[in-house]
């Protein structure tokens, strides 16, 4: 397969004339740099400006970006994040399947704990048991780490609300919006989803192999598909400005490494606390849940240590909320 | 003692073809007997649930000397077999729902009388939006799904039971 080649040399070249914004640079340079045919180059410009890179094309002179592009290389994520395990290996495509699969291949092919896939776009974005992720090209953040926890399988499902907890801080501070949390994977913001998490393990009986954690951010989408308009919306919506996708990935990709520690340091509940802390649907939230083998309603009554949730019922009996869908009644 | 090592007891059991197995070790009492003139699936299955309970059970206190502790045999087995079959129970490693398939729509990873390969993906279990992909550990048939679509399972319950093929040691053999 030729195609993460030319990812990477895509790359190349975005970094090539991010690093010499000030200049017009020849298009002999850049094509001698990237060893290619000038008629390459000029395909490679028209890719770019495809997805949203702005490059000044001068005649006879050269090429210059109009702007700093928001496009997420490798080379643009490592510059910025602090030195961790987390981005500790970067593989970045403009267009892929989801960056689920990907990340499933890369952990097939033994890829270390905080190994990141991360895309411009996605062809086949999931979410849930099969359902798509709305993920328009280049205005959301589609990404998914690869993490290798030393946890017992049943222990593991807390790291759905350590996402969360992580996400909705940040994309709260960011935009300035108040985040909610939707027990137990919704990022919600004025009552609509602006992020979603997808947790996926395989684990032999008594062992993690590797958890993959794939989360898509609804950052600059101007507008929704009507069918979703409902239920789903994006931070530019509701903020009414666009937020640079390079700084967030950064910026949550550090807060789930600093919670992940503090995680593994001092146990789920640092998890858990903060969670009930910025959800509205821990504690007091009239709610129904919906699963496979029909709804119960109630009162949300808090979380125990491990992250379940816990529903008064109307009958007054305490029930166990370990999946389903929770929405308010 | 915990479920791992019964488990691990169990299955060497089976495997040398030991009709009774007796353990005793920290107040825990563990009697493993076989129905060695039987070989089917039920037996097999009842063997691996009370297992499970035990298992169970060995975590609280356990008063010394109680039959209750491992006392999951079956009936006493009549004729000799010189080489019973041993079923690979495959255990949920956690609380959570049972998922047949990856999607709603989508057909069911697998069926019984499939054949399957290590690491083949048998079924989802999820707890909290967490998916966690149960692969088979061993090549064989799936002879025996215990659990529904959609129904919650709980820590060391039986989902599957595979009868491991003959040349599961063969890594070319092909599928």
């Amino acid at each position: 397969m030729s195609e993460p080649t030319l990812d990477r040399r895509l790359d190349r070249l975005i970094d090539l004339l991010a690093e010499n914004a000030t200049v017009v640079v020849s298009g002999t340079r850049l094509a001698a740099e990237l060893r290619v045919p000038q008629s390459t180059l000029w395909g490679w410009i028209d890719r770019l400006r495809s997805i949203g890179v702005e490059v000044r094309g001068l005649p006879g002179s050269g090429y210059q970006l109009a702007k700093m592009p928001d496009v997420l290389t490798p080379q643009a994520i490592r510059h910025r994040l602090h030195r961790g395990q987390f981005g500790c290996r970067i593989h970045h495509h403009y267009k892929i399947d989801s960056t689920m699969n990907e990340a499933a291949r890369l952990a097939a092919a033994g890829a270390p704990h905080g190994a990141l896939a991360v895309a411009e776009e996605q062809t086949a974005g999931r979410g849930r048991l099969g359902r798509s992720w709305f993920s328009e090209r280049t205005a959301g953040i589609y990404f998914t780490l690869v993490l290798r926890p030393s946890l017992s399988p049943a222990a593991a499902p807390v790291l759905t609300l350590w996402a969360g907890v992580a996400l909705a801080e940040v994309l709260s501070e960011t935009s300035g919006l108040p985040m909610d949390l939707r027990w137990p994977n919704d990022v919600l913001v004025n009552g609509k989803k602006c992020a979603g998490i997808l947790v996926e393990m395989t684990a032999e009986p008594e062992k993690i192999s590797h958890v993959l954690v794939g989360l898509g951010i609804n950052a600059n989408h101007s507008e929704i598909p009507r069918e979703l308009a409902a239920e789903a919306t994006s931070l530019r919506l509701e903020a009414g400005r666009s937020f640079s996708r390079l700084e967030l990935l950064i910026a949550v990709l550090e807060r789930m490494e600093s919670y992940y520690n503090r995680f593994q340091e001092q146990g789920a509940g640092i998890v858990v606390r903060r969670f009930c802390e910025i959800s509205s649907y821990a504690q007091g939230k009239r709610v129904k849940v919906t699963d496979g083998s029909g709804v119960v309603s109630g009162v949300t009554a808090g979380l125990t240590p491990e992250g379940v949730l816990l529903l008064r019922r109307d009958d007054g009996r305490t029930e166990k909320i370990l999946s389903g869908q929770v929405r308010p009644e | 003692m915990n479920l791992k090592e019964i488990r691990e007891l169990v299955e060497l059991v089976a495997e040398k073809g030991i009709s009774e197995f007796e353990l005793e070790r920290s107040g825990v009492r563990l009697r493993i007997s076989r129905n060695t003139g039987s070989s089917s699936a039920e037996a097999l299955a009842e063997q691996a649930e009370l297992a499970r309970t035990a298992g169970v059970r060995v975590a609280g206190v356990q008063p010394s000397g109680s039959q209750q502790a491992g006392s999951f045999s079956a009936e006493a087995g009549t004729g000799v077999s010189d080489r019973p079959e041993a079923l690979h129970v495959v255990r949920s490693p956690m609380v959570g729902t049972f998922y047949t398939a990856p999607g709603q729509d989508a057909p069911a990873f697998v069926e019984v009388g499939d054949d399957v390969q290590p690491g083949q993906v048998l079924c989802i279990i999820e707890a909290m939006k967490l998916m966690n992909e149960i692969e088979a550990e061993i090549a064989g048939k799936v002879v025996k799904c215990y659990v529904e679509n959609g129904q919650p399972v709980e820590y060391g319950e039986p989902l599957f039971d595979l009868r491991p093929s003959v040349s599961s040691h063969q890594e070319t053999d092909a599928a």
